[in-house]
């Protein structure tokens, strides 16, 4: 039999309770509620009388009829936690409680259910462990762990990334002691032992302490350490701070860093000189050769400034175009030979790359020059190749030479072969002796010709004669004196058109040889129909100091005889004294002074001769 | 022997234009040797002659060393000269530079002319032997 409860003003108490609370019979039909429980899940205060549980709560769990079911047989059981819509749809969070509910005479009529909202309390804690949640996977991301020193347990706590980043396992009970062990012997473990007793001693924080551990596992890792002391009403009561694992940085950092002394040590000590222009071809990166060749100590004197600055115009102008090519067009100059005017007018040749430096994106943002100084090697092949030219004009002039020699000894021997073998076989008195007075005249021609052999090889192998400065204006009247007879027997005349204090640099001995042939030549080839008039002038040019002779004789003509004019033994003019030894001696004399000799002449009016004196060596 | 009517001797010296005339006259049946001191003085001689119609040498013994107008010049101007008749020239040198070897090369080919080069000494021998006319 069903016992129904008692009503009457039973509901009117209960209608009072200050908890939602709800009164259900056996067949689960609400019987009581408490207006609270009215309050959230009662609609315009509806009757809720027998009305049944589960129309109330249509996804009530099955656990809670279980529950239900065994208050019934008196053995209440606790429900938990469990979430339930209110009137305004809203979710809450309750507490349910299930106990019998007896009537007066001890029988369980039904239960009685009792909620308490802990909707707060559940938001809070979820909102705590979401919060603990993200600390924690901030924690693992960012490497970053958290620490507590509770200073009047003496205790300190780490958390999990703290632990894993000193590698000690998650059960590990750290304590100051030997949590200051782990930080590595020296700079570190003094730095955080001064910055600990400086928490404490005059609540200093201290922030990114960049500092080396021993992990429990022997490994060597950089951290970053901070903290700062907290206090509680004015008093300390510990320290909390962070520790972050920052060894992959560091130790990137520290490679970068040794690459970047690397390459910089590199730059600076390669033979060449390096710099790095931007798109604007200015100056951003230099290394010492180009500082010592643009003649600054300190690089800054360099950077941001362009070739406009450093070099003159023209040479800017032109070094900014090929900067422009090599950037747009991406292709590189390599080992090109160009010469660098400085702005102090100084030329330097370079073996000079320009290689364009491009970006992401395949876009030039500048360029990488390198430029090799070969102006030493330059001096040194253009010596060379003088030494080659001077040695093959030697060569040249020897071989010739020897030709001249062979021929001149050939022609004389095959003269007294010959007149030998007529005097064999003549009979004939007066013959005989005529071909005897060959013979001698032959053997003089042939000691003409040594003396005259003799005279040129002395020029050639004397080249080291030393030359002196010689007053030309004196020289020149001192060799006047001495052809005076000559010069009045030929009515010549001689004008000595030089500055009295003219000198030039010549052996002396060379300088009379030269004076007396250029002079007795101009004598010798006079026109007839005129009165020779020989001009002498002086004037200096670059190294040289130049000497004119120019007469109003014959002349040559150069186109014929130009070729041969200084050659041995030829000569132009039918002329009793012509020998073709005179130039040919003096042009050996001016070439052995390093000088030289230039000619014009037209035939019929006269000839001019240069005479370049060599100022310098 | 062939008669040889005119021969020519060019040669700046005396001793050797007196050898070749002493040996020409002893080893060569001919009418008359004439000799210029330079190449210019020969070939003014020889276009003289050409102009008036005289003889002009069958054979001519050049030196290559000689002022004025050298041996090189001469041939260069005597081959320009409008004579049918093949002329013999003996190059007569002591020269033994490769250069003159080249140019009597150089002319031998260029002319109808017989062009022989000899080195001094010249003996009795080498002179019948350059003297031979076709």
């Amino acid at each position: 039999m069903i016992k129904v409860p008692q009503t009457s003003n039973t509901s009117y108490i209960i209608s009072q309770l200050p908890t939602p609370t709800a009164f259900i019979d056996t067949d689960y039909n609400i019987v009581y509620t408490s207006n609270k429980w009215k309050g959230i899940f009662c609609l315009n205060n509806e009757n809720y009388k027998s009305k049944s549980l589960f129309k109330v709560f249509p996804h009530l769990s099955p656990k809670w009829k279980m529950v239900l079911e065994s208050c019934f047989e008196g053995n209440p059981q606790p429900m938990g936690i469990h979430k339930a819509n209110n009137i305004n749809k809203e979710e809450l969070w309750f507490e349910w409680s299930n106990v019998p509910w007896y009537d007066s005479d001890e029988n369980i009529i039904g239960a009685i259910i009792q909620l308490s909202d802990i909707t707060d309390s559940i938001n809070n804690e979820l909102e705590l462990r979401k919060k603990d949640l993200q600390l924690q996977q901030q924690a693992e991301i960012t490497k970053i762990g958290r620490w507590e020193y509770d200073l009047k347990d003496n205790k300190l706590t780490w958390c999990t990334t703290t632990k894993a980043i000193h590698e000690v396992p998650p059960h590990f009970i750290p304590n100051i002691e030997n949590a200051l062990f782990y930080y590595k012997e020296g700079h570190s473990r003094n730095a955080i032992s001064m910055a600990l007793f400086e928490a404490q001693d005059n609540g200093k924080a201290w922030n990114n302490l960049k500092l080396q551990i021993i992990t429990a596992n022997g490994n060597e890792k950089w951290v970053m350490a901070s903290g700062k002391p907290v206090y509680n009403k004015g008093e300390l009561v510990g320290l909390v701070g962070t520790f972050q694992d920052i060894h992959d940085q560091v130790e990137a950092d520290i490679k970068s860093l040794d690459n970047e002394k690397l390459l910089r040590t590199l730059i600076d000590n390669l033979p060449v000189n390096v710099y790095i222009k931007d798109t604007e071809s200015r100056k951003i990166l230099v290394n010492k050769a180009e500082c010592e060749f643009l003649g600054v100590d300190n690089p800054e004197d360099i950077l941001g400034k362009s070739d406009f600055e450093l070099y003159p115009e023209e040479s800017a102008i032109k070094s900014r175009e090929e900067d422009l090519r090599v950037m747009s067009t991406l292709k590189p100059i390599i080992g090109k030979e160009t010469n660098k005017i400085k702005l102090d007018g100084k030329e330097t040749s370079f073996l000079s790359s320009k290689i364009p430096l491009l970006n992401n994106k395949g876009i030039a943002y500048g360029l990488v020059g390198i430029s090799l100084d070969i102006s030493k090697l330059k001096e040194k092949e253009s010596e060379l190749r003088n030494i080659i030219n001077i040695a093959s004009i030697q060569n040249k002039k020897l071989l010739n030479f020897a030709h001249i020699v062979s021929h001149n000894l050939r022609s004389h021997s095959a003269n007294f072969s010959m007149l030998l073998n007529f005097l064999e076989s003549e009979n004939d008195e007066e013959e005989k002796v005529r071909i005897i007075g060959m013979l001698s005249e032959a053997s003089n021609n042939l000691l003409d010709t040594l003396d005259n052999l003799n005279d040129v090889i002395s020029i050639n192998t004397h080249t080291n004669i030393e030359k002196q400065k010689i007053n030309l204006y004196d020289k020149v009247i001192n060799v006047n004196q001495n052809l005076i007879s000559y010069l009045i027997n030929n009515k010549a005349t001689i004008k000595n058109n030089i500055p009295s204090n003219f000198n030039v640099k010549a052996v002396p001995g060379y300088l009379d040889s030269i004076l007396t042939n250029f002079i007795t030549n101009s004598v010798r080839y006079r026109d007839l129909n005129r009165t020779p008039v020989i001009t002498l002038s002086a004037y200096k040019k670059n190294n040289y100091s130049i000497l004119t002779i120019s007469d109003n004789g014959l002349g040559i003509d150069l186109k014929k005889h130009g070729k041969k004019l200084f050659g041995m033994y030829k000569t132009f003019h039918d002329h009793k004294d012509a020998k073709g030894i005179g130039l040919y001696i003096t042009k050996n004399q001016i070439d052995a002074m390093n000088g030289k000799v230039e000619v014009t002449s037209e035939v019929g009016k006269g000839t001019e001769f240069k005479i370049f004196f060599n100022e310098k060596d | 022997m062939k008669k040889i009517s005119d021969i020519t001797i060019i040669d700046d010296d005396a001793i050797t234009v007196f050898g070749l005339r002493k040996l020409i006259s002893c080893t060569v049946d001919c009418d008359s040797i004439i000799s210029y001191g330079n190449g210019l003085l020969a070939y003014d001689g020889i276009k003289k002659k050409l102009k008036q119609k005289e003889r002009i040498p069958q054979i001519i013994f050049l030196d290559i060393n000689m002022p004025i107008m050298d041996g090189w010049e001469f041939l260069e101007a005597f081959i320009k000269l409008p004579i049918s008749d093949k002329i013999r020239i003996n190059i007569v040198t002591s020269s033994i530079d490769p250069f003159d070897k080249q140019q009597w090369e150089f002319y031998k080919n260029k002319s109808h002319h017989l062009i022989t080069f000899n080195l001094k000494p010249i003996d009795r021998n080498k002179i019948e032997e350059i003297t031979k006319i076709l």
